[in-house]
C-alpha cells in the first residue's frame, strides 16, 4: 500500500481516530502514517525559510516537530481541516527555531563580519558626507567591493527574523519606550483601511519598531532620519523595517 | 556590476553622451525564494547610477512588496519578468508574471501597502493589459 497516496477526508479522520484510541504499542506506527500524509505540508512551509543559510532538510527536520505536536493536539471534534489547524504550529516551530540560534550561530561569520563592518562605514561616512553615501563610497571606505557593499546590505533582509524579541547586537538590547506618543501613532494606523487581519499583527509589534513603522510611512521620515532621532545606526533602522515588513507579510499569509 | 571594460574589445552599453537609457532584464521563477535575486539587481544597477544606499534601500522594498504582491505568498507557476531602465538619475523597473496556469488578477492594493508604496517611490503600482498581472515602479536619485 502506498501510504504517501492521498487520503480523502473521511480517511484522514478516520486514521486519526485510530490514532487517538490506540494502544501505546500501536501509536507509533498509526504516527508513522499520518506524518507521511502531511510531510508536503511541512516541506511547503518550509521551503518558505529557506533564504536564511539552512538546509531545507533541516528545516524540514524541523517543521516535523511542529507537525508532531499538532498530530498530538488535535481535536477531531472541531470541524476544522488537520492541514489547517496544523500550519500556525509548524511555521512557529520554525520560527522558534531561528530565534533560539540568534543571528550569531545562523548567519556564516565572513557575512557577519562584512555587516558590522558597513555599518561603520556607513556611519562614520554620514558623519562626513552629511547624506547617505553611495554604494562606491561604501565600498573605497571599507576597501571592498561594491558587490561586497551590495551583498552586506541584503544580509539585513536575508536574515532576518520573524520574531521581534531576540536581539540581533548590542544596538537592540535596551530599546527606548516610547508609550506617550504610541496613543496618537495608534490612532492614524488604526484609521488606515487595511485588512482585518493586520490590526491584530500591528498592535503585536514591539514599540520601536511599530514606531520605526510610523515614522517612515506617515511622517515620511528617511531611515537616516529616523536613525538619529532614536541613536542608532541607520543599517539597524533599515534591517527592523525590513523585518517588520516581512512579518507583517508573513502574518497576513498563514 | 561593474562591467569588465579592459576584456571586451566593445562596450555593451551605447556611449553616447547624456542620453544612454540600460535595459537590462531577467526571469526567475514566480516564487517567494527568488524575490531576493531581483532585489540583488536592482540594487546592483541603482548603485551604478550612483544611489545612496537609504535610496537603494527603498527601492528593494517597493520591488518586493509589488513582485510579492503579483507573485503571491506562495508563488505561482511560471516566471516573473523584471525589466529595468536606467535612465541617468532615474531607474523604472517593470514586472510582468507569465504565469503557466490562470490566477485570479489582483489588481488592488491595500492602503498600507500603498502608503509604503507613495514612500519609497516616486510613482509605483500594479498594471494589468489583458489579465497578465505586472507592475511599474519610478524612482529617481534623491540628490
Amino acid at each position: 500500500m502506498n501510504d504517501r497516496a492521498t487520503l480523502d477526508r473521511a480517511e484522514v479522520r478516520q486514521l486519526f481516530s485510530e490514532y487517538k484510541g490506540a494502544a501505546e504499542n500501536d501509536r507509533p506506527e498509526l504516527r508513522e502514517r499520518l506524518v507521511t500524509q502531511y510531510i508536503g505540508l511541512v516541506e511547503f512551509l518550509a521551503r518558505r525559510f529557506r533564504n536564511r543559510g539552512e538546509p531545507l532538510e533541516d528545516l524540514v527536520q524541523v517543521g516535523t516537530i511542529g507537525l508532531l505536536k499538532a498530530i498530538e493536539r488535535f481535536d477531531l471534534e472541531r470541524e476544522v481541516e488537520f492541514s489547517t489547524y496544523a500550519t500556525p504550529t509548524i511555521v512557529g516551530e520554525l520560527k522558534r527555531h531561528f530565534r533560539d540560534k540568534g543571528w550569531a550561530v545562523r548567519v556564516p561569520r565572513r557575512l557577519q563580519e562584512l555587516h558590522l563592518e558597513l555599518t561603520k562605514v556607513v556611519g562614520t561616512l554620514r558623519q562626513e558626507l552629511g547624506r547617505s553615501p553611495t554604494v562606491a563610497e561604501i565600498a573605497k571606505a571599507a576597501g571592498t567591493s561594491e558587490e561586497n557593499v551590495l551583498e552586506g546590505l541584503e544580509i539585513a533582509q536575508a536574515y532576518n527574523f520573524t520574531s521581534l524579541d531576540a536581539p540581533i547586537d548590542s544596538e537592540d538590547a535596551g530599546s527606548t519606550s516610547f508609550a506617550d506618543q504610541l496613543g496618537s501613532e495608534d490612532e492614524q494606523l488604526a484609521n488606515l483601511e487595511y485588512r482585518a487581519a493586520l490590526a491584530p499583527e500591528m498592535a503585536k509589534l514591539p514599540e520601536r519598531e511599530r514606531r520605526i513603522l510610523y515614522l517612515r510611512f506617515f511622517k515620511g521620515m528617511t531611515q537616516s532620519e529616523i536613525a538619529d532621532s532614536l541613536d542608532i545606526s541607520q543599517m539597524h533602522v533599515s534591517r527592523l523595517l525590513n523585518r517588520t515588513l516581512i512579518r507583517l507579510r508573513e502574518a497576513l499569509e498563514v | 556590476m561593474s562591467p569588465a571594460r579592459q576584456s571586451s574589445p566593445q562596450s555593451r552599453r551605447p556611449e553616447k553622451k547624456g542620453t544612454a537609457v540600460e535595459t537590462i532584464s531577467i526571469k526567475i521563477p514566480a516564487s517567494p525564494e527568488y524575490l531576493q535575486v531581483v532585489r540583488l539587481v536592482a540594487a546592483g544597477l541603482a548603485s551604478r547610477l550612483s544611489f545612496t544606499i537609504e535610496d537603494i534601500e527603498d527601492l528593494k522594498i517597493a520591488v518586493d512588496e509589488l513582485s510579492a504582491y503579483i507573485t503571491g505568498p506562495h508563488g505561482r507557476s511560471g516566471t516573473l519578468a523584471v525589466g529595468f531602465k536606467l535612465h541617468g538619475d532615474r531607474i523604472q523597473i517593470t514586472g510582468t508574471g507569465e504565469y503557466t496556469e490562470s490566477y485570479d488578477v489582483r489588481t488592488d492594493l491595500s492602503d498600507f501597502s500603498r502608503m509604503i508604496l507613495e514612500t519609497v517611490a516616486d510613482s509605483a503600482g500594479l498594471s494589468s493589459s489583458d489579465g497578465t498581472p505586472g507592475f511599474t515602479i519610478t524612482k529617481s536619485k534623491s540628490s
